[in-house]
């Protein structure tokens, strides 16, 4: 999936600039409340359970400061990205050890027409894999600096 | 892994989303992301823990409607079941959003979920 394309899936409601949360189940809760609040989640609670269950079948802290905590729910009505900035940095078991400074939690229902949820995933690996890119998304304090940098 | 989940409708929500993390784990590990055998055999034991939570005859017919239909629990959107897109009762409708209780459509059988 093209990096422009994956600004489809992102909402501003669903951007947080500086995670409060310290640890890896906090920043967990913290972005499953943004879907609530814009109520595209009615209970977070199940989604919540998900993302924890995800998260002990293997850490999603990909490395270099990035973890994309995802998952398909049952309570989740269409494809979405919510995405979190921690600037102290999170514990999350990643690979390679290091603190996640940018969260990306992909949330998708069971099934969907256009089979997104995967492709997203790879999309989002393969742009966060670029040094330059992690750079620029450290570096961003508003919604509009994220789409400024999928659209370039 | 101590639960927030509580009632009998999410415990079958979470078995639901379980069985379909368990179903994708190959794609994703393929895709980059780790997935220890630890983790494999902790999701096991999971589901063996939900399991044991969800009451007998909804336990049952979670898993006589998985071998009929791809999913055993659709979403209800607009008051419409999303697995035969029939119009639900108001006598139903009532009820769903309180996730007190487990629903069933009674045009296809399937456990219901309300997404609004």
């Amino acid at each position: 999936m093209e990096k422009s394309e994956l600004l489809n899936y992102f909402q501003e409601p669903l951007f947080i600039s500086s995670l409060s949360a310290t640890t890896r189940d906090a920043a967990l809760d913290e972005l499953v409340r943004c879907f609530v609040n814009a109520k595209i989640v009615r209970n977070r609670n199940i989604v919540f359970e998900m993302l924890r269950r995800r998260e002990a079948l293997g850490s999603t802290g990909i490395g270099h400061g990035i973890a994309i905590p995802h998952g398909r729910s049952t309570a989740v009505p269409d494809v979405m990205i919510a995405f979190g900035k921690s600037e102290k940095g999170i514990d999350w078991e990643s690979i390679d050890n290091k603190p996640v400074h940018l969260v990306f939690l992909v949330l998708a229902p069971p099934q969907e027409q256009n089979i997104r949820y995967l492709p997203i995933l790879g999309g989002l690996v393969e742009v966060l894999s670029d040094n330059k890119q992690r750079e620029k998304l450290r570096k961003i304090k508003s919604f509009s600096d994220l789409t400024s940098i999928l659209q370039s | 892994m101590a639960d927030r989940i509580k009632t009998q409708i999410e415990f079958l929500v979470a078995l639901q989303d379980l069985d379909l993390m368990r179903k994708e784990i190959s794609e994703v590990r393929e895709l980059g992301f780790e997935v220890t055998g630890e983790g494999e055999s902790a999701i096991g034991t999971a589901r063996d823990e939900l399991i044991a939570k969800i009451k007998k005859p909804y336990l049952a017919n979670y898993e006589r409607l998985r071998t009929r239909y791809k999913r055993a629990i659709v979403p209800v959107k607009g008051d419409t079941c999303l697995g035969c897109f029939c119009r639900l009762p108001t006598s139903l409708i009532s009820h769903g959003r309180s996730d007190m209780e487990v629903l069933t459509c009674e045009n296809c059988g399937r456990i219901l979920y309300w997404l609004d």
